[in-house]
């Protein structure tokens, strides 16, 4: 461990100003980790043990997180806000949360993947809720979707099919989006999916109902 | 089962029989085969379950790509995670406790408040009705 070097984190915004970053110094040049030899190659290594290197410093580690699980994030992200370039900035910003926090973070009491989606909605959430106020929030999920364009007849109702839905559940509110975005997730479990929204799987099961619930009342009129 | 509680199920676990709960399959599986009104239920939730999975917006690959470009960029740039100090780790044990910690303090400061409003109950002299009795010498 002697040969792990620690920085003082005198960071605290959560989301740091691009610009003022683009002046400073490479921080990894700085105070980059010298990463012991004999260790497990990083990508073999599990997601818990990922955070413990990053941690303690190592850059390359929390990047094989990103790697793994950024396509999932931005997609989540994507599905509760509706709008890809938004979507982006939560995800960027989860990640960094994550980073910062690495220390803090303790595999005994959740999963990574748990606390990443947890950090991802949170944000994306609070997004959606800022937006209730600006007018033509719906709108705005629909000019995010790309323009179907001339082309077959079948891919033309196709596009349609998916404006209508994202119409509808542009109409949703942000919970029952983040659950239906969660429920349609490939090998998330129900449990995992209740942790990442913190609540009961018992309410997530009321959040489900009552978004298809609306969803089809929707879609069918 | 009637087919409002089969609506019901349907909007709750979707429509695929094995995500029901176990005590609900057998009903669910009587009225399919016998309400007509069950089985569009079925068809609805079916239709749906199907555009919700093909249907949902895909990030595109490049927005991907940008993602790990972005966080890894900030992250070079970002000092290293805060090592967590022996202070947070009892704070993060204690943190459960505290709403039952303000209910315990502000019983407390309540009854530090009432005592000191309540009025001090006179003291006199504990011996004082011995001296009112009379004594063997005296004169009656």
């Amino acid at each position: 461990m002697g040969l792990w070097r620690h920085a003082r984190n005198t960071y605290q915004h959560p989301m740091p100003n691009l610009l003022a970053l683009a002046r400073l110094p490479l921080a990894a040049a700085r105070s980059s980790p010298v990463r012991p030899a004999g260790l497990m190659p990083r990508e073999a290594a599990s997601d818990a043990v990922l955070m413990r290197w990053a941690a303690a410093g190592d850059r390359a580690a929390f990047g094989v997180l990103v790697e793994r699980h950024g396509e999932r994030a931005l997609r989540v992200a994507l599905r509760v806000l509706g709008n890809a370039a938004e979507a982006e900035e939560v995800a960027q910003e989860a990640f960094l949360r994550a980073w910062q926090a690495a220390a803090g973070f303790d595999p005994d009491r959740a999963q990574f993947t748990t606390w990443l989606h947890r950090i991802t909605l949170n944000l994306a959430i609070d997004r959606t809720r800022r937006h209730v106020s600006a007018p033509n929030a719906g709108d705005a999920a629909l000019a995010a979707l790309p323009d179907p364009g001339p082309g077959p007849e079948a891919s033309a109702v196709a596009a349609e099919e998916q404006m209508a839905l994202a119409a509808a559940l542009a109409r949703l509110p942000a919970r029952q989006r983040a659950a239906i975005a969660l429920a349609y997730e490939d090998g998330l479990s129900g449990a995992e999916a209740a942790a990442a929204l913190d609540v009961s799987e018992r309410a997530l099961e009321g959040l489900l109902r009552r978004a298809r619930l609306m969803l089809r009342r929707i879609l069918s009129s | 089962m009637t087919p409002s509680r089969f609506a019901r199920l349907l909007d709750t676990h979707g429509p695929h029989p094995e995500r029901w709960p176990a005590a609900r399959r057998a009903g669910s599986a009587a009225l399919l085969a016998t309400s007509a009104e069950a089985k569009a239920l079925l068809a609805a939730a079916q239709s749906l379950d199907a555009r919700l999975g093909t249907d949902l917006p895909h990030p595109a690959s490049d927005a991907v790509v940008r993602l790990r470009a972005a966080v890894a960029w900030q992250i070079a740039r970002t000092p290293l995670p805060a090592a967590s100090s022996p202070w947070t780790r009892v704070w993060e044990l204690l943190r459960p406790a505290v709403p039952a910690g303000w209910g315990a303090l502000a019983a407390m400061a309540t009854c530090a408040l009432w005592l000191s409003l309540a009025a001090a109950p006179a003291i006199g002299d504990p011996l004082a009705p011995l001296q009112a009795l009379p004594i063997a010498e005296d004169p009656l």
